[in-house]
């Protein structure tokens, strides 16, 4: 053996580590143990889409829109072999309608007639032989009337090539305040600063491309994929085939990875997929290349915000106004919700005397945008913390300094006219990562301009759906059943695609039920068999079907000795004495939120603008940690994809194409680009979760991308309003770029 | 529909396939085969017959020749190289960077310089270090190119039909020159593809610069190197480099012809040169130097 | 045109008829039904269906079945039955490095060679090894933790 050090602590690690499955119960549920999963997945024994067959089956090709907007003048498609097919909006039987139910039902199974954006499904093409399948595409000859395409927000905004969504291009809207009239307030105050803030497309690369298998058993429509929300799938895509919701089955199969990128978009493979089925007959399997997923599937919304802030000769905010811009796409689809909740979230961490923001989803001829972690709030956040710090460098005040006066606390008004019922644990972060970091002294030393760097962020994330929505829209039901022989079933619709949830959940039940985890069942939902718990999104699935489980494990040992086998179903109820009106988006947004804070330390190369990560520290509340080790994880993972937004990961999209196409264009973090991260937590346990936990998939990935953007934006001495910035770009911000974005409006 | 593809065992079936058929030569795959992918359980496509060459074991391995002059395989892998001692510093550098671990074992220092990307890695120490390219066909034997000149273009290459490249030569290596630059820029810090990088060497007689050069890759069709520019500092002393950099910059700059990024290439191919000869102008240049 | 190519696949001499030009990851994955090895990018990017060819790591969806005859592939189904095969992948479940999964075969295989080759990496070193392996779950620290705690167990087991 060397003597090489290494400064692994081997007791530590192990010792944080519970292996006995009996011992589980005694433990709680804070102590790591084994994913359930672990094994399976760790010798490669677990089985993805693209691992399973079926007998007879054949394979599908996607054929897409090449256009950016315009009409199909006509499709010839080549004779085709035997046992091939060319599946279109024409082989919808009757009755059935060309849309995909997301929220919206505005985005078509088969482009018919119109093309919004490149990559709009034509139809797909089916057969026995994948070669064929390739030569056959060829072959197909789309004819199209092109016309003048809207691709950016201000394209979509001047409506260029004329309005294709209303009258005005735009999809949807919305318009919050709170406090006093913040025009009144513009004319009087001492200064009003203007600032915009935009972010970039993010592409989710997952590291399985989408994939589905249709089959037909005893007459139902069977759908085996890589996917987040069966019931969404089942939802969206039944009246196709005008057909009872229930004759189409969803199974998820293990999920490679999905971050919100399985959402909604499932539906665009499962709805043509659904079509060819009832034609053929036979089973067909669709499999995403690479290059298809990353330049043919949704992302993460670009987001341009102008803020106007009214601020004292000190600097302190009397008023903020915003307007909030997402670029939507060419569909709707789940866009207004992904809108509502950046608004909700555009005051940050802070609470400000007055406060108004009007959000805008604009058309444009792009590929749709859909869920990704984060689901609106991180553009909304990454643009409040970054005008925050462009203010306190204005002022001449440490970032910190001013972020910290406006932090907000329990009891205070949010933008939605409703309350923060939680204790804010944000002061706790600050001590805790000012310390381990060394924040002020390195803040202060390396000051602007220094080429080194350190940044802090605030941010926060609304668990579960909004307002009363897990009760009034989403209606989650959860199923445990004892067996005879002492094992317990758990039936809820949750998917596991990494986070940890299957473990989770089980782990409550064994918790509750004093019983090894061995004992808990819980397979991969089948929308035949579990009852619908809501989607496996919005960082809902720990909070509100890990509650539901919970509550019905203990109404479950009580009745344990007394029967045999039984099973106990639960309903969410919203809690009582916290409104909220969804007509009007006014009352408690969110009972329960995630808070964060992140220390970002970088250092800039001089000669060649790169950016060396030189420290991440991140504290988290989320209520209680079901399983340390599985929280830990998610955590680093967020904060690797929000490093990854901010900095490296570029998708351009000019006019129309997406220009980054493959792993090797789109630039996601390698275990060389961030060093290990120090992770802490002050947790504040829900009222309404399990044991106190509350939802972080989502909340570890929103603020990072300021904190680092901070750190960078102090290291070079210039104001960064856009991200992501790769080498270049920073070198571009230190050769043109400014020290002072703000524009003070003139009295 | 389909390609022919030869397995050839040894070096001479290989020439004789090259000799008697129009082929395409597939060594580590690493380049080729990501172009001739088509789909999952579809062949790759490629517009003429292969011969594939990964396991020749005449092509493999490093050794010194009886000029002392280091030969490398035409086979041999970005690993084998960047763990081997006797290869110079700096394409140890460039082939340690390349990619990541899975990549370096297939891809060859033969392969890297028959794709004639101005973005592989491992050409930028050749250009440097006056590296010559052996072919070989079994009607005309042998025959040695220097590298700058057996990259004719983008993608072509000064090969001829019937011939396979078998070795790179280095006629010089750490101990002919003072001080070593090499720094890859890559789009992230690890297994990425170059943006830009810069390779230069300088060699001194007492205070007398003897020896200058640099060359970029990355910044244009072809990687860029002029004996011209070097010979702004060859001849002069070591305190009158930072009255000459700009000089060197200014004409450097004038041979990069950078497609993208053109300004963030120049200006970063500028302060690295700069820094790397004030530092050797201060004495506070390392041997080598990153 | 096909042709006939024998290897060595997990120990045991195997041919397969087909295109030299076919690539080993999908003959590994469709002919002899070994699915541990995923296909994430295609192109040699990703890791996600890194294999041993002649006892190093490459990306199997680079390599072309004509360049495997007459040579050695291992895959995470002949290593995982390995000593220190059991031991990375107890070490991978035991140190939380587990998320989605779809990367992991690859991750499993890149540590394998790794400490074939290095008895007593240390942290950085580990970073190196599995950098041609990307993972979008994790941020890597457990993988990297992981892969300390399974080199230590094998110090203990193995290499004592």
């Amino acid at each position: 053996m060397s003597d090489k050090k290494n400064n692994f602590e081997y007791e530590e690690f192990v010792e944080s580590f519970n292996p006995r499955d009996d011992e589980t119960p005694l433990c709680g549920v804070e102590t790591a143990i084994h994913r359930g999963d672990a094994y399976q997945k760790a010798t490669g024994a677990q089985k993805y889409v693209a691992d399973l067959k079926f007998p007879d089956m054949i394979y599908a090709r996607m054929i897409r829109a090449q256009v950016v907007r315009g009409k199909i003048k006509k499709i010839t498609v080549p004779a085709l072999p035997k046992g091939y097919y060319f599946i279109t909006e024409k082989d919808i039987p009757e009755g059935g309608k060309n849309c995909l139910n997301m929220i919206a039902s505005d985005w078509k199974c088969f482009a018919a007639g119109e093309v919004r954006f490149k990559g709009e499904t034509i139809g797909l093409l089916c057969g026995p032989n994948r070669e064929q399948l390739f030569e056959l595409e060829k072959q197909i000859k789309i004819e199209y009337i092109e016309e003048e395409a809207a691709t950016t927000i201000e394209e979509g905004l001047a409506c260029k090539g004329g309005a294709f969504v209303n009258d005005n291009n735009i999809h949807c809207q919305l318009k919050l305040e709170m406090g006093d009239n913040v025009d009144e307030i513009f004319k009087t105050a001492p200064h009003v600063f203007e600032d915009t803030i935009e972010t970039g497309y993010q592409e989710h690369l997952y590291l399985e491309t989408n994939g589905m298998i249709v089959t037909k058993e005893n007459n139902k429509y069977i759908l085996y994929g890589s996917l987040q929300c069966p019931f969404y799938v089942r939802k969206s895509t039944y009246t196709l085939l005008n057909i009872p919701i229930e004759d189409v089955v969803v199974r998820q199969i293990s999920t490679g990875g999905a971050f919100g990128g399985k959402e909604h978009f499932p539906d665009i493979l499962a709805g043509p997929l659904l079509v060819a089925e009832h034609k053929i007959g036979k089973p067909i399997k669709l499999i995403f290349q690479r290059e298809e997923d990353i330049e043919y599937s949704v992302k993460r919304h670009p987001s341009k915000i102008v803020f106007k802030t009214a601020t004292d000769d000190e600097g302190n905010i009397l008023a903020m106004d915003s307007i909030v811009y997402y670029n939507v796409g060419g569909y709707l689809a789940s866009s207004y919700v992904v809108l509502q909740r950046g608004c909700f979230h555009i005051m940050g961490c802070y609470k400000f005397p007055s406060a108004r923001t009007r959000g805008y989803g604009v058309a444009t001829n792009c590929y749709p945008s859909c869920a990704f972690r984060g689901f609106g709030a991180p553009q909304a956040i990454f643009a409040i913390e970054t005008h925050m710090s462009h203010l306190a460098k204005h002022f001449g005040i440490e970032p910190l300094q001013y972020k910290k006066k406006y932090l907000i606390k329990q009891g205070d008004t949010t933008i939605t006219n409703g309350k923060v019922v939680e204790e804010v644990q944000c002061p706790k972060m600050i001590e805790q990562l000012t310390e381990a970091s060394d924040y002020y002294r390195k803040a202060k030393e390396y000051g602007y301009g220094s080429y080194k760097g350190i940044g802090i962020a605030f941010y926060n994330h609304g668990g579960a759906f909004t307002g009363n929505g897990e009760s009034a829209i989403i209606k989650g039901r959860v199923r445990l059943t004892k067996n005879a022989n002492g094992t317990v079933d758990i039936f809820c619709g949750q998917t596991e695609m990494g986070q940890g949830i299957n473990t989770a959940l089980r782990k409550i039940a064994a918790v509750t039920l004093g019983i090894p985890m061995s004992k808990v069942n819980f397979n991969a939902p089948d929308t035949s068999i579990v009852p619908d718990s809501g989607p496996t999104a919005a960082s809902r699935s720990t909070m509100v079907p890990g509650y539901l489980i919970e509550k019905a494990a203990i109404e479950m040992k009580e009745r344990w000795n007394s029967e045999d086998s039984f099973s106990v179903e639960r309903q969410y109820q919203h809690p009582e004495g916290y409104p909220w009106d969804q007509a009007t988006f006014q009352g408690y947004a969110y009972l329960g939120y995630g808070w964060g804070c992140a220390i970002v330390e970088v250092e800039v190369d001089k000669r060649t603008s790169e950016v060396h990560i030189k420290g991440v520290w991140s504290s988290h509340d989320v209520g209680n940690c079901i399983d340390k080790r599985i929280v830990h994880g998610q955590v680093n993972g967020g904060i690797a994809q929000g490093i990854g937004w901010a900095s490296t990961e570029l998708i351009q999209n000019i006019n129309g194409k997406f220009k980054e196409k493959s792993m090797s264009d789109y630039i996601v973090p390698t275990s060389m680009d961030i060093p290990e991260q120090k992770v802490f937590f002050a947790n504040s346990p829900y009222e309404w979760g399990p044991y106190g936990a509350k939802g972080m998939g989502e909340l570890v990935f929103n603020g990072v991308g300021a904190a680092y953007i901070d750190a960078l934006s102090r290291a070079i001495n210039r104001d960064i309003s856009k991200i992501p910035v790769p080498s270049e770009y920073v070198c571009d911000h230190v050769l043109h770029g400014t020290n002072s974005c703000l524009i003070e409006e003139k009295k | 529909m389909g390609v022919n593809s030869y397995l050839p065992k040894t070096l001479k079936e290989a020439l004789e396939i090259r000799k008697d058929h129009d082929t395409i030569i597939l060594a580590g795959g690493s380049d080729l085969m990501v172009g001739a992918f088509r789909a999952t359980g579809v062949t790759p496509e490629f517009d003429k017959d292969v011969v594939i060459i990964r396991n020749l074991p005449e092509l493999k391995g490093i050794k010194k020749n009886e000029k002392g002059e280091l030969e490398i395989g035409a086979l041999t892998t970005s690993r084998e190289i960047a763990s081997n001692p006797d290869v110079p510093w700096i394409l140890r550098q460039a082939a340690g960077k390349m990619g990541a671990v899975g990549l370096r074992n297939s891809a060859t220092i033969g392969g890297n310089i028959a794709n004639a990307s101005p973005k592989g890695d491992t050409p930028g120490p050749e250009y440097l270090l006056d590296a010559r390219v052996v072919v070989e066909s079994l009607d005309r034997g042998e025959r040695e190119i220097p590298v700058n000149e057996f990259v004719l273009k983008l993608k072509t290459v000064a090969i001829e039909k019937d011939e396979i490249i078998t070795k790179i030569v280095l006629p010089y290596g750490d101990d002919d020159f003072d001080n070593f630059f090499y720094h890859k820029i890559g789009r992230r810090y690890a297994n990425a593809i170059s943006k830009l990088t810069l390779c230069s060497a300088i060699k001194f007689d007492g205070d007398v610069i003897t020896d200058f050069r640099v060359a970029t890759t990355a910044c244009g069709v072809k990687t860029n190197r002029s004996r011209d520019v070097e010979k702004i500092l060859i001849g002069k002393k070591r305190y009158e480099i930072p009255s000459l950099i700009d000089e060197v910059n200014a004409q450097y700059e004038a041979l990069l012809t950078p497609r993208a990024m053109p300004e963030y290439r120049k200006y970063s191919t500028k302060c690295m040169i700069s820094d790397f000869l004030m530092k050797v102008s201060n004495n506070t240049a390392e041997k080598f130097n990153e | 045109m096909d042709k006939r190519i024998e290897f060595t696949l997990n120990g045991k001499k195997v041919f397969v008829v087909t295109d030299p030009l076919n690539r080993l990851l999908d003959v590994i994955r469709e002919h002899f039904g070994l699915t541990a090895a995923k296909e994430g990018c295609s192109e040699g990017e990703c890791g996600a269906c890194s294999v041993l060819l002649n006892g190093h790591l490459v990306t199997s969806c680079i390599i072309p079945m004509g360049a495997v005859d007459g040579q050695n592939v291992e895959t995470l189904e002949g290593v995982r039955e390995t000593e220190l095969g059991k031991i990375i992948v107890d070490a991978y479940a035991d140190g939380g490095a587990v998320q989605c999964g779809f990367c992991i075969p690859g991750m499993v295989m890149a540590t394998y060679y790794l400490l074939m080759n290095n008895h007593n990496p240390t942290e950085e070193e580990c970073r190196v090894g599995i950098s041609g392996n990307i993972c979008r779950c994790t941020g890597y620290d457990l993988i990297i933790k992981s892969m300390m705690l399974a080199a230590e167990r094998a110090r203990r087991i193995l290499w004592a």
